[in-house]
């Protein structure tokens, strides 16, 4: 549905993004994270014809952007990190002139008004003057005027940026619905948000793909050598040392434990399974195991691993990261 | 042409939901009454004179509304920058720039809207001038085709003035800047005729060509000549199609 093969846009000297290529499948989310500055926004405008790449291309819904931009820009709704509004105008004029110039023919323009606005939940402030709402507001305006012309393809730039709590569980919740029907790339620099909302992630570091996999894949992924959690209760340096004896682990640390029992953090060689030989060995010592479960980075983490350009350790395995 | 349209009903509402619909409107009824006044003042006066020194009567058309409409082009220096700064600037400043050129319209849909909106409300600026009209075809019996090559005149001499002043404003995001930056060109056209005699004959020529009010006397005059017709309208196209350029090269700088 989406297509983008090595784009490369220079402001001036600048260069925002340096030949990135990734693809999106019909009724997918993309997330597409990245720190301040990686250049989210730029790929966006590029993809929604805004502005033409320095190289590279891309093709939405089946057009190339630049190629065909009025097909193109016909299936695809955008909502950009300012929502676009214009103040003089009520919520409703203003929807109202979107689907215009959307294309929405003229019979069914009250209807589709009505419908994004109760989607997004901008019912109750449709005679109230663009330049008059409050900030969540107007980027839910902003979202009903990228959903109006029910496009095939939506671009969202930082959706929930400015929304309260409720609102933020709400707008991911209507991106889920709409995905399925919509192909949605949307960009964020919250993470949780990337895990909730999206089946794919691009992280986009300074202008290029640092990673692209899904959620669970990267944690997984990045974890390089696997990391237990392991709870024992009986005194800690005794269990150290005879967890450091356990084939295949590299490294025990003591860490924190609770209801009087210590934890540990042990890490393993890549690809060794030592849970049962972790297991045998605390229950052969006498001791009770209250707990053995795999620790997972945070995408969090993930995140901070990747965009760090001096990573004190390279992740290993098959990860296919630059 | 449905996006033309809507885009210069969004234009037109725009100035209509700021002072500056109303600003414009009440600049240029008050200017126009009072070259209107002054201009009747002497008509009328030279009218009572006329006949002692054994004048015919005086022409309406000629000798009051020609002269009232050629003095009141003055203020078009001053109205049409206002009309026109924050076409283009505002909407870059604020963002809904990105709407539009991510929407299915051309930037030739945009900019012609655009331009038509400038112009409606322009035309309404100058269609209050009707009441002045009004008087005298009911105090007098004025002939009403000059009036109305008068009025084609004034509306193409605004157009063209408008066109420059889209253009200014589509290259920068600052009103203030393309409001001013349209003050001076116009200023410089409108003192360009001035220039005219400090050169030779050729000089002289292309200077009166150039001339955007050179080419109104005869609209004024009552006489339509497709030479001035083509002047205004090629001015008007060569300024749309500036602006388009701009646009265009201002979305491949980014
Ligand atoms: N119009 C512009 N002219 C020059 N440089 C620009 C322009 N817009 C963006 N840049 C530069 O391009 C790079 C990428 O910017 P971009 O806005 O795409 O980042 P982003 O990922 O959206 O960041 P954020 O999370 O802050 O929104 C930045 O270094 C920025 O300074
Ligand atoms: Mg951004």
């Amino acid at each position: 549905m989406i297509e983008v093969q090595h784009l490369t846009k220079r402001y001036g000297r600048v260069s925002a993004v340096e030949d990135i290529s990734f693809r999106v499948e019909r009724g997918e989310i993309l997330g597409f994270l990245g720190p301040n500055g990686a250049g989210k926004t730029t790929t966006m405008r590029v993809l929604t014809g805004y502005m033409p790449p320095t190289s590279g291309k891309a093709v939405v819904a089946g057009f190339d952007v630049f190629e065909q931009p009025l097909e193109a820009k016909r299936r695809t709704g955008y909502l950009p990190e300012t929502p676009p509004l214009y103040p003089e105008m009520t919520v409703r004029e203003y929807l109202t002139f979107v689907a215009r110039i959307k294309g929405v023919p003229g019979g069914e323009r009250k209807s589709r008004v009505d419908a994004a606005m109760e989607r997004t939940r901008v019912a109750d402030m449709a005679e109230r003057h663009c330049g008059k709402l409050s900030k969540g507001y107007r980027q839910r305006v902003g979202l009903a005027q990228a959903l109006l012309h029910n496009p095939d393809v939506l671009i969202l730039d930082e959706p929930t940026a400015g929304l309260d709590p409720k609102q933020i569980i709400e707008t991911r919740q209507l991106i889920k619905e709409l995905a399925g029907t919509h192909t949605i790339i949307l960009s964020t620099h919250i993470l949780p948000e990337v895990a909730q909302t999206c089946q794919r992630v691009v992280i986009i570091n300074r202008g290029k793909v640092v990673a692209v996999d899904t959620p669970e894949n990267l944690t997984r992924r990045l974890t390089g050598s696997e990391t237990m959690y392991v709870q024992v209760d009986g005194a800690p340096a005794d269990v150290k040392t005879v967890l450091e004896k356990v084939p295949g682990v590299t490294r025990v640390t003591v860490a924190e434990g609770h209801d009087g029992a210590a934890g540990y953090e042990v890490e393993s060689e890549p690809g060794r399974d030592v849970r049962r030989d972790l297991a045998r060995t605390v229950v052969g010592g006498g001791w009770g195991l209250l707990e053995l479960r795999p620790v997972r980075l945070s995408l969090e983490d993930i995140f901070l691993q990747l965009t760090t350009e001096e990573q004190p350790q390279a992740p290993q395995g098959e990860a296919t990261i630059q | 042409m449905s996006n033309i349209l809507a885009i210069a009903r969004k234009e037109l509402r725009g100035y209509f939901a700021s002072p500056i619909g109303y600003v414009v409107a009440g600049l240029y009824a008050i200017v126009f009454g009072y070259f209107f006044a002054i201009g009747l003042n002497w008509f009328v006066r030279q009218s009572m004179q006329a006949p002692q020194f054994g004048g015919g009567p005086l022409n309406v058309n000629q000798q009051l509304i020609r002269y009232v409409f050629m003095n009141s082009t003055v203020i078009n220096l001053f109205v049409v920058p206002l009309i026109t700064m924050r076409t283009y600037a505002e909407e870059k400043r604020s963002g809904t720039i990105e709407l539009l050129m991510t929407s299915p319209v051309t930037d030739f849909q945009i900019i012609t809207g655009k331009f038509l909106g400038a112009l409606s409300l322009y035309l309404a600026m100058t269609a209050l001038t009707i009441i002045h009209m009004a008087v005298l075809f009911i105090y007098g019996s004025p002939e009403w085709k000059p009036i109305l090559t008068a009025y084609l005149g004034v509306l193409l001499l605004g157009g063209s003035f408008l066109a420059v002043g889209l253009f200014f404003s589509s290259l920068t995001r600052n009103q203030i800047v393309a409001g001013m930056f349209t003050f001076a060109v116009l200023l410089l056209l409108w003192v360009i005729d001035w220039l005219g005699s400090l050169g030779g004959p050729t000089f002289e020529s292309v200077v009166s060509y150039l001339s955007l009010t050179g080419h109104l006397e005869d609209f004024l005059r009552g006489v339509l000549d497709t030479r001035h017709l083509v002047y205004y309208l090629s001015f008007i196209t060569f300024g749309l199609f500036l602006t388009a350029k701009a646009v265009d090269s201002e979305r491949w700088r980014g």
